[in-house]
Protein backbone atom coordinates (compact mmCIF):
# COMPACT_ATOMS: atom_id res chain seq x y z
CA UNK A 1 0.00 0.00 0.00
CA UNK A 2 2.66 2.10 0.80
CA UNK A 3 5.66 0.94 -1.39
CA UNK A 4 6.43 2.82 -4.60
CA UNK A 5 9.35 2.43 -6.72
CA UNK A 6 9.56 6.04 -7.63
CA UNK A 7 12.04 8.95 -5.84
CA UNK A 8 9.67 11.71 -4.59
CA UNK A 9 10.12 14.54 -5.92
CA UNK A 10 7.74 17.00 -3.62
CA UNK A 11 8.55 17.02 0.01
CA UNK A 12 7.11 18.08 3.51
CA UNK A 13 8.84 21.08 4.56
CA UNK A 14 11.33 21.02 6.77
CA UNK A 15 9.54 22.56 9.70
CA UNK A 16 7.10 19.51 9.63
CA UNK A 17 9.43 17.08 9.68
CA UNK A 18 10.95 18.76 12.66
CA UNK A 19 7.27 18.66 13.95
CA UNK A 20 7.20 15.13 13.52
CA UNK A 21 10.65 14.36 14.69
CA UNK A 22 9.50 16.09 17.71
CA UNK A 23 6.08 14.37 18.15
CA UNK A 24 4.05 17.90 17.97
CA UNK A 25 2.46 17.11 14.61
CA UNK A 26 -1.88 17.00 14.76
CA UNK A 27 -2.36 13.53 15.14
CA UNK A 28 -3.64 12.00 12.21
CA UNK A 29 -1.37 14.14 10.17
CA UNK A 30 1.70 12.20 11.30
CA UNK A 31 0.31 9.23 9.61
CA UNK A 32 0.50 11.27 6.08
CA UNK A 33 4.34 12.41 7.19
CA UNK A 34 5.00 8.63 8.21
CA UNK A 35 3.63 7.63 4.96
CA UNK A 36 6.12 9.56 3.16
CA UNK A 37 8.62 8.81 5.02
CA UNK A 38 7.93 5.01 4.16
CA UNK A 39 9.07 5.86 0.61
CA UNK A 40 11.49 8.50 0.56
CA UNK A 41 14.96 7.88 1.55
CA UNK A 42 15.81 11.35 1.44
CA UNK A 43 13.14 12.30 4.35
CA UNK A 44 14.54 9.59 6.22
CA UNK A 45 18.00 10.57 6.45
CA UNK A 46 16.60 14.29 6.72
CA UNK A 47 14.27 12.91 9.97
CA UNK A 48 17.65 11.07 11.18
CA UNK A 49 19.36 14.58 11.57
CA UNK A 50 16.26 16.06 13.13
CA UNK A 51 16.84 13.58 15.90
CA UNK A 52 20.44 14.84 16.86
CA UNK A 53 18.69 18.54 16.95
CA UNK A 54 15.83 17.21 19.18
CA UNK A 55 18.74 15.65 21.35
CA UNK A 56 20.19 19.04 21.20
CA UNK A 57 16.32 20.50 22.70
CA UNK A 58 16.80 18.14 25.18
CA UNK A 59 20.44 18.71 26.55
CA UNK A 60 19.46 22.34 26.77
CA UNK A 61 16.56 21.82 28.95
CA UNK A 62 17.21 23.45 32.37
CA UNK A 63 17.14 20.27 34.27
CA UNK A 64 13.59 20.09 36.93
CA UNK A 65 14.50 18.15 39.55
CA UNK A 66 12.59 14.80 40.09
CA UNK A 67 10.48 13.64 43.06
CA UNK A 68 12.84 12.00 46.29
CA UNK A 69 11.80 8.50 45.95
CA UNK A 70 11.96 8.98 41.92
CA UNK A 71 15.25 6.70 41.65
CA UNK A 72 14.12 4.03 44.02
CA UNK A 73 10.45 3.73 42.64
CA UNK A 74 12.82 3.10 39.25
CA UNK A 75 14.66 0.77 40.61
CA UNK A 76 11.68 -1.10 41.91
CA UNK A 77 10.41 -1.24 38.30
CA UNK A 78 13.50 -2.62 36.76
CA UNK A 79 13.08 -5.49 38.94
CA UNK A 80 9.74 -5.98 37.89
CA UNK A 81 9.20 -8.35 34.89
CA UNK A 82 7.73 -6.71 31.26
CA UNK A 83 4.06 -7.10 30.75
CA UNK A 84 3.44 -8.59 27.33
CA UNK A 85 2.41 -5.78 25.21
CA UNK A 86 0.46 -6.45 21.83
CA UNK A 87 2.90 -5.80 18.54
CA UNK A 88 1.14 -1.96 17.16
CA UNK A 89 -0.11 -2.79 13.96
CA UNK A 90 2.62 -1.78 11.00
CA UNK A 91 1.67 1.28 8.78
CA UNK A 92 0.67 -0.89 6.14
CA UNK A 93 -1.89 -2.08 7.99
CA UNK A 94 -3.13 1.55 9.22
CA UNK A 95 -3.32 2.21 5.69
CA UNK A 96 -5.58 -0.84 4.32
CA UNK A 97 -8.86 0.18 4.04
CA UNK A 98 -11.13 -1.95 5.47
CA UNK A 99 -14.26 -0.15 4.26
CA UNK A 100 -14.34 1.78 1.14
CA UNK A 101 -17.31 3.75 0.49
CA UNK A 102 -18.18 4.52 -2.66
CA UNK A 103 -19.41 7.74 -3.85
CA UNK A 104 -19.93 7.69 -7.44
CA UNK A 105 -18.30 5.05 -10.27
CA UNK A 106 -14.80 5.36 -9.96
CA UNK A 107 -14.44 6.72 -6.27
CA UNK A 108 -14.37 5.75 -3.39
CA UNK A 109 -13.04 6.69 0.55
CA UNK A 110 -12.06 4.91 3.06
CA UNK A 111 -11.42 6.33 7.23
CA UNK A 112 -7.80 5.60 8.39
CA UNK A 113 -8.08 4.56 11.93
CA UNK A 114 -5.85 6.44 14.00
CA UNK A 115 -6.35 8.84 16.76
CA UNK A 116 -7.15 12.73 15.30
CA UNK A 117 -8.78 15.51 16.89
CA UNK A 118 -12.24 15.14 15.93
CA UNK A 119 -13.23 18.28 13.84
CA UNK A 120 -10.13 16.59 11.51
CA UNK A 121 -10.16 13.94 8.83
CA UNK A 122 -7.64 11.33 8.10
CA UNK A 123 -8.93 9.18 5.11
CA UNK A 124 -7.66 7.36 1.88
CA UNK A 125 -9.57 8.40 -1.55
CA UNK A 126 -9.62 6.95 -4.19
CA UNK A 127 -10.49 8.49 -7.74
CA UNK A 128 -11.02 6.89 -11.04
CA UNK A 129 -8.78 7.96 -14.30
CA UNK A 130 -10.29 11.16 -15.39
CA UNK A 131 -11.94 12.71 -13.35
CA UNK A 132 -11.94 15.72 -11.15
CA UNK A 133 -12.96 16.72 -7.91
CA UNK A 134 -14.93 19.45 -7.22
CA UNK A 135 -13.27 22.55 -6.49
CA UNK A 136 -12.32 23.19 -2.80
CA UNK A 137 -11.16 25.33 0.43
CA UNK A 138 -9.31 23.97 3.34
CA UNK A 139 -10.43 25.11 6.49
CA UNK A 140 -7.29 24.16 7.79
CA UNK A 141 -3.94 22.50 6.86
CA UNK A 142 -3.74 19.64 4.77
CA UNK A 143 -1.52 17.08 4.16
CA UNK A 144 -1.54 14.81 1.51
CA UNK A 145 0.31 11.87 0.47
CA UNK A 146 0.45 10.26 -3.67
CA UNK A 147 0.21 6.31 -2.67
CA UNK A 148 -0.42 4.93 -6.60
CA UNK A 149 -1.39 7.26 -9.62
CA UNK A 150 -0.94 10.66 -10.19
CA UNK A 151 -2.52 13.79 -10.03
CA UNK A 152 -2.47 17.24 -11.21
CA UNK A 153 -3.13 20.41 -8.92
CA UNK A 154 -2.45 23.82 -11.05
CA UNK A 155 0.81 23.07 -13.27
CA UNK A 156 2.16 20.70 -10.84
CA UNK A 157 2.00 16.81 -11.76
CA UNK A 158 2.21 14.68 -8.50
CA UNK A 159 3.15 10.81 -8.58
CA UNK A 160 3.21 8.37 -6.64
CA UNK A 161 5.08 9.22 -3.32
CA UNK A 162 4.68 12.91 -3.66
CA UNK A 163 4.02 14.60 -0.25
CA UNK A 164 1.39 17.79 -0.61
CA UNK A 165 1.91 20.47 2.03
CA UNK A 166 -1.38 23.19 2.00
CA UNK A 167 -2.72 25.61 4.54
CA UNK A 168 -6.10 27.65 4.77
CA UNK A 169 -5.31 30.06 2.39
CA UNK A 170 -5.72 27.79 -0.51
CA UNK A 171 -8.05 26.69 -2.88
CA UNK A 172 -8.06 23.55 -5.77
CA UNK A 173 -9.01 21.59 -7.84
CA UNK A 174 -6.65 18.49 -8.54
CA UNK A 175 -7.88 16.75 -11.54
CA UNK A 176 -6.51 12.80 -11.69
CA UNK A 177 -3.75 12.31 -14.32
CA UNK A 178 -2.81 10.04 -16.65
CA UNK A 179 -4.48 6.56 -16.79
CA UNK A 180 -4.36 4.85 -13.49
CA UNK A 181 -6.73 5.74 -11.21
CA UNK A 182 -4.97 7.90 -8.44
CA UNK A 183 -5.49 6.53 -4.67
CA UNK A 184 -4.45 9.41 -1.87
CA UNK A 185 -4.17 9.85 2.03
CA UNK A 186 -5.23 12.82 3.24
CA UNK A 187 -5.06 14.28 6.74
CA UNK A 188 -7.33 17.43 6.78
CA UNK A 189 -8.16 20.10 9.37
CA UNK A 190 -11.57 21.05 9.12
CA UNK A 191 -13.92 20.21 7.22
CA UNK A 192 -13.09 20.89 3.15
CA UNK A 193 -14.95 23.84 1.60
CA UNK A 194 -16.45 22.83 -1.51
CA UNK A 195 -17.67 25.22 -3.98
CA UNK A 196 -21.25 24.87 -5.75
CA UNK A 197 -23.84 22.98 -4.59
CA UNK A 198 -22.94 19.63 -6.54
CA UNK A 199 -19.61 19.54 -4.91
CA UNK A 200 -21.22 20.42 -1.12
CA UNK A 201 -23.63 17.00 -1.36
CA UNK A 202 -20.41 14.78 -2.89
CA UNK A 203 -18.45 15.97 0.16
CA UNK A 204 -21.29 15.68 2.66
CA UNK A 205 -21.70 12.15 1.31
CA UNK A 206 -17.82 11.24 1.94
CA UNK A 207 -17.80 13.14 5.41
CA UNK A 208 -14.53 15.03 4.20
CA UNK B 1 35.68 18.77 6.12
CA UNK B 2 39.18 17.43 4.80
CA UNK B 3 39.51 13.43 3.68
CA UNK B 4 42.51 12.29 5.37
CA UNK B 5 43.98 9.21 4.67
CA UNK B 6 43.63 5.91 6.94
CA UNK B 7 40.97 5.73 10.31
CA UNK B 8 39.12 9.17 10.51
CA UNK B 9 40.07 11.28 13.68
CA UNK B 10 37.89 10.36 16.44
CA UNK B 11 37.19 12.98 19.32
CA UNK B 12 37.65 12.11 22.27
CA UNK B 13 34.77 13.15 24.07
CA UNK B 14 32.91 9.49 24.77
CA UNK B 15 29.80 11.07 26.53
CA UNK B 16 29.57 9.29 29.88
CA UNK B 17 25.52 8.32 28.97
CA UNK B 18 27.45 6.20 26.12
CA UNK B 19 29.49 4.37 29.05
CA UNK B 20 26.26 4.00 30.91
CA UNK B 21 24.25 2.88 28.85
CA UNK B 22 26.39 0.28 27.18
CA UNK B 23 27.42 -1.24 31.23
CA UNK B 24 22.93 -0.62 31.49
CA UNK B 25 23.06 -3.09 28.73
CA UNK B 26 24.92 -5.73 30.67
CA UNK B 27 22.30 -4.96 33.19
CA UNK B 28 24.26 -3.05 35.80
CA UNK B 29 22.34 -1.11 38.31
CA UNK B 30 24.93 0.95 39.53
CA UNK B 31 25.12 2.24 35.77
CA UNK B 32 21.19 2.79 35.78
CA UNK B 33 21.36 4.74 38.79
CA UNK B 34 23.80 7.41 37.72
CA UNK B 35 21.74 7.66 34.17
CA UNK B 36 18.91 8.10 35.67
CA UNK B 37 20.26 10.89 38.28
CA UNK B 38 22.23 12.83 35.09
CA UNK B 39 19.44 12.33 32.23
CA UNK B 40 15.78 12.31 34.25
CA UNK B 41 15.61 15.70 35.39
CA UNK B 42 16.12 16.67 31.89
CA UNK B 43 13.53 14.29 30.17
CA UNK B 44 11.24 15.83 32.64
CA UNK B 45 12.13 19.29 31.91
CA UNK B 46 11.93 18.83 28.07
CA UNK B 47 8.21 16.85 28.69
CA UNK B 48 7.20 20.19 30.66
CA UNK B 49 8.29 22.12 28.08
CA UNK B 50 6.51 20.28 25.90
CA UNK B 51 3.37 21.07 27.85
CA UNK B 52 2.75 18.04 30.08
CA UNK B 53 2.27 19.32 33.44
CA UNK B 54 4.74 18.07 36.76
CA UNK B 55 3.06 15.22 37.48
CA UNK B 56 2.62 13.51 34.39
CA UNK B 57 5.95 14.59 33.59
CA UNK B 58 7.25 12.61 36.28
CA UNK B 59 5.48 9.62 35.31
CA UNK B 60 6.59 9.82 31.83
CA UNK B 61 10.24 10.12 32.48
CA UNK B 62 10.11 7.10 35.29
CA UNK B 63 8.57 5.16 31.62
CA UNK B 64 10.97 6.37 29.37
CA UNK B 65 14.06 5.61 31.49
CA UNK B 66 11.94 1.85 32.05
CA UNK B 67 12.38 1.21 28.01
CA UNK B 68 16.23 2.53 28.50
CA UNK B 69 16.89 -0.31 31.07
CA UNK B 70 14.89 -2.79 28.98
CA UNK B 71 16.13 -1.26 25.26
CA UNK B 72 19.79 -0.57 26.20
CA UNK B 73 21.14 -3.39 24.45
CA UNK B 74 19.81 -2.03 21.04
CA UNK B 75 21.82 1.35 21.89
CA UNK B 76 24.13 1.13 19.24
CA UNK B 77 26.81 4.67 19.59
CA UNK B 78 27.66 4.34 15.77
CA UNK B 79 24.06 4.84 14.54
CA UNK B 80 22.77 7.72 17.03
CA UNK B 81 24.68 9.53 20.44
CA UNK B 82 23.17 8.60 23.74
CA UNK B 83 20.64 11.60 24.19
CA UNK B 84 19.38 10.90 20.61
CA UNK B 85 18.81 7.41 21.25
CA UNK B 86 16.96 8.74 24.75
CA UNK B 87 15.28 11.67 22.59
CA UNK B 88 13.71 9.20 20.66
CA UNK B 89 12.29 6.96 23.43
CA UNK B 90 10.91 9.93 25.43
CA UNK B 91 9.22 11.49 22.00
CA UNK B 92 7.57 7.74 21.09
CA UNK B 93 6.70 7.18 24.81
CA UNK B 94 4.99 10.96 24.71
CA UNK B 95 2.90 10.00 21.97
CA UNK B 96 1.65 6.73 23.42
CA UNK B 97 0.62 8.46 26.38
CA UNK B 98 -1.25 11.19 24.19
CA UNK B 99 -2.84 8.68 22.11
CA UNK B 100 -4.36 6.73 24.91
CA UNK B 101 -5.79 9.72 26.77
CA UNK B 102 -7.03 11.67 23.21
CA UNK B 103 -8.67 8.68 21.53
CA UNK B 104 -10.07 5.39 21.94
CA UNK B 105 -8.75 4.31 18.61
CA UNK B 106 -5.41 1.96 19.08
CA UNK B 107 -2.71 4.26 18.06
CA UNK B 108 -1.16 2.17 15.57
CA UNK B 109 1.87 3.34 14.12
CA UNK B 110 4.84 3.61 15.52
CA UNK B 111 7.42 6.31 13.64
CA UNK B 112 10.37 4.54 12.74
CA UNK B 113 12.90 4.96 15.20
CA UNK B 114 16.08 5.58 13.02
CA UNK B 115 16.68 6.05 9.56
CA UNK B 116 18.60 2.42 9.49
CA UNK B 117 19.29 2.16 5.94
CA UNK B 118 21.06 4.04 3.11
CA UNK B 119 23.54 4.79 5.37
CA UNK B 120 26.52 6.49 3.41
CA UNK B 121 30.03 5.72 4.13
CA UNK B 122 30.99 9.21 4.94
CA UNK B 123 28.17 8.93 7.95
CA UNK B 124 29.39 6.05 8.98
CA UNK B 125 32.66 7.44 9.62
CA UNK B 126 31.18 9.97 12.55
CA UNK B 127 30.12 8.36 15.64
CA UNK B 128 26.37 9.12 16.56
CA UNK B 129 28.25 11.57 19.75
CA UNK B 130 30.03 13.53 17.16
CA UNK B 131 26.91 13.89 15.55
CA UNK B 132 25.08 15.30 18.33
CA UNK B 133 28.30 17.90 18.93
CA UNK B 134 28.01 19.11 15.46
CA UNK B 135 24.47 19.73 15.82
CA UNK B 136 24.60 21.75 18.87
CA UNK B 137 28.02 23.61 17.23
CA UNK B 138 25.29 24.44 14.27
CA UNK B 139 22.19 25.35 15.97
CA UNK B 140 24.74 28.31 18.10
CA UNK B 141 25.84 29.70 14.60
CA UNK B 142 22.61 30.42 13.42
CA UNK B 143 21.23 33.96 14.46
CA UNK B 144 18.66 34.13 17.56
CA UNK B 145 15.77 34.81 15.22
CA UNK B 146 16.59 31.70 13.22
CA UNK B 147 17.49 29.31 16.63
CA UNK B 148 14.00 30.40 17.89
CA UNK B 149 11.92 29.17 15.49
CA UNK B 150 14.39 26.11 14.68
CA UNK B 151 13.33 25.40 18.40
CA UNK B 152 9.41 26.42 18.43
CA UNK B 153 9.25 24.37 15.43
CA UNK B 154 9.75 21.00 18.32
CA UNK B 155 8.11 22.60 20.86
CA UNK B 156 4.84 23.78 19.57
CA UNK B 157 1.74 22.27 17.62
CA UNK B 158 0.88 25.04 15.33
CA UNK B 159 4.75 26.43 14.83
CA UNK B 160 3.42 28.69 11.99
CA UNK B 161 0.73 30.84 13.68
CA UNK B 162 1.77 30.31 17.52
CA UNK B 163 5.26 32.40 16.20
CA UNK B 164 3.35 34.69 14.41
CA UNK B 165 1.44 35.66 17.41
CA UNK B 166 4.64 35.16 19.98
CA UNK B 167 6.83 37.40 17.91
CA UNK B 168 4.06 39.63 16.20
CA UNK B 169 5.17 38.71 12.82
CA UNK B 170 3.04 38.20 9.47
CA UNK B 171 2.60 34.93 8.29
CA UNK B 172 4.46 34.86 5.51
CA UNK B 173 7.51 35.92 7.36
CA UNK B 174 7.39 32.90 9.52
CA UNK B 175 7.44 30.77 7.00
CA UNK B 176 10.32 32.38 5.36
CA UNK B 177 12.02 32.58 8.47
CA UNK B 178 11.66 29.09 9.11
CA UNK B 179 12.96 27.79 5.50
CA UNK B 180 16.08 29.87 5.60
CA UNK B 181 16.90 28.24 9.69
CA UNK B 182 16.59 24.97 9.00
CA UNK B 183 18.14 25.49 4.96
CA UNK B 184 21.41 27.05 7.04
CA UNK B 185 21.02 24.28 9.60
CA UNK B 186 20.72 21.28 6.83
CA UNK B 187 23.90 23.07 4.87
CA UNK B 188 25.72 22.56 8.21
CA UNK B 189 24.73 19.22 9.03
CA UNK B 190 24.85 17.99 4.77
CA UNK B 191 27.79 15.47 5.62
CA UNK B 192 26.05 14.12 8.79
Amino acid sequence: MTGAAVTPRHHPSEATLAQYVAGTLRPGFDVVVAAHLSTCAHCRAEAARLEAVGAAMLDEQAPVDMSADALDRALARIETPEAEVPPAPTLAEVLTPRRRRWLAPGVWTAKVDTPRYASDRVYLLGVGPGISTADHGHGGLEFTQVISGALQDGDIVYRAGDFIEHDADHEHQPVVWGDEPCVCLFATQGRLKPKGWLGRLVFALADV
Amino acid sequence: MFVSEGAPERLSTERPETVLLRRIALRDRAAFAELFSLVAPKVKAYLIRLGTEAAGAEELTQDVLLTVWRKADQFDPAKAGPLTWIFVIARNRRIDALRRERSTVTYGFEPPEQADEDTPSAEAQLSGTEREIRVREALKLLPPDQQEVVRRSFFDEQPHSEIAEALNLPLGTVKSRLRLAFAKLRDRLEDL
